[in-house]
């Protein structure tokens, strides 16, 4: 079967954000005995979304394999060096073998094992439509009290998500930094949030009032800290609900996943 | 590079974000258009022979770009080379439009930006960090300087 590896090897070189990285010991592999012997190898890894490559060495240019961190649980394992931190990564698909790795202690032992177990492009994608769904009601709450208490009747409220799909967005590869509308975000670490941001982004009622210092509703209510309590217990009743949902629905893909 | 082929197939089989049997040519010289069945499983597209279980195989949608070719067309570079064209035939300008829209929003990459950006716009808003909830708002690939790549 083929597979794209040139650019599956560039992109795991390129400069995106890992997830995760250090050394591992590994055993197994083609050419390997089927039960795990010996020392095994020990290789750098780096975790990027979904693939895990393995290299070499740290300086390695390019990757020796690559495991897709999908249909498979991470768990604890034994390994057949007794002092090694152990875990396996088991697949769901027949005939396919786990993959077993050490790590050196058990702080790393853990940050693997968490790390690759939520590495699934399924669980990026629940807490995005988590995310999502918080961002649109938190939008709602926020225009509903502006409309409410200001009475005017012309609202700039617009319920929809910013347009992630501008152009220069392309499957997260941003050929420069001015097309991109989310990397403006960056600079927001030095100044008040909302201040600088692509003009897209002041598409809901509140990032524009409230970037600009200003109370999302009349001009008399002028203290933020009291709105801003105000729209804090209603998100605090909504994030209940988003989190029995969340919870339902990662259950509901965990029985999925396991069938 | 080493990866595990059984393990592929069974992705492949997974439930797919979008299926359909599209005219395929590959980045070769001399390629020509072949009839395949194309299947965007998380970030992989796979491709069959209309008659084969088993895929041919499979693009990883990460660093890519998808083009609109003319006529009801479409098609996949990535950006390590950006003359090795995957070229895609659609039944018509609608079914072309969905899938450059799904391909686009396909990788792994597009959805963490997804997620950053999601997160700061509600952190400006409630002045609270919505990771919390899911423990992972210390995780340095959620934070905002993850952008800079």
């Amino acid at each position: 079967m083929k597979l794209n590896e040139r650019s599956v090897a560039h992109y795991a070189l390129s400069d995106s954000p890992a997830d995760h990285t250090g050394f591992l010991r590994t055993w197994g592999g083609p050419g390997t005995p089927p039960t795990p012997s010996g020392a095994g190898r020990r290789c750098w890894f780096v975790l990027k979304g979904n693939l895990l490559f393995s290299f070499e060495s740290r300086e390695g240019r390019a990757p020796l394999s690559l495991v897709v961190l999908e249909g498979c649980t991470v768990e604890l394992a034994e390994a057949p060096v007794p002092e090694e931190f152990a875990f396996a990564i088991r697949f769901d698909a027949p005939g396919v073998r786990p993959h077993l790795l050490a790590a050196d202690g058990p702080a790393a032992q853990e940050a693997w094992v968490k790390a690759l177990s939520r590495a699934s492009f399924g669980y990026m994608r629940l807490v995005v439509r988590e995310l999502e769904g918080q961002l649109r009601d938190a939008r709602q709450t926020l225009a509903l009290h502006r409309r409410s208490s200001q009475k005017t009747g012309t609202s700039r409220y617009k319920p929809q998500a910013p347009d992630l799909c501008s152009p220069g967005l392309e499957n997260g590869h941003f050929p420069s930094k001015d097309c991109s509308p989310v990397g403006m975000a960056e600079e927001g670490g030095s100044r008040p949030a909302g201040w600088a941001l692509a003009e897209w982004e002041f598409q809901g009622p509140a990032s524009l009032l409230l970037g600009r210092g200003q109370s999302p509703v009349s001009p008399e209510t002028s203290c933020f800290s009291t709105l801003h309590d105000w729209y804090g217990q209603e998100i605090v009743e909504l994030r209940r609900g988003w989190l029995q949902r969340a919870r339902g629905g990662q259950a509901e893909c965990e029985k999925k996943d396991r069938p | 590079m080493r990866y595990n082929e059984k393990q592929l197939q069974a992705l492949s089989r997974q439930p797919a974000e979008m299926a359909a049997e599209l005219g395929m040519r590959g980045p070769k010289k001399g390629s020509v258009v072949k009839r395949r069945l194309v299947k965007l499983v998380v970030n992989f597209l796979f491709y069959f022979r209309t008659d084969e279980a088993e895929p041919i195989g499979a693009l990883v949608l990460e660093h890519c770009r998808v083009n609109r070719e003319e006529p009801s067309g479409f098609s996949i570079t990535f950006v390590e080379d950006t003359e090795r064209k995957y070229h895609f035939q659609c039944c018509s300008e609608n079914q072309c439009q969905e899938w450059i829209e799904a391909l686009r929003r396909a990788s792994y990459e597009f959805m963490r930006r997804s997620l950053v950006f999601y997160r700061n716009e509600i952190q400006k808003m409630t002045g609270k960090d919505p990771l919390e909830q899911f423990g992972i708002s210390e995780e340095t690939r959620f934070q905002l300087s993850s952008l800079k790549a």
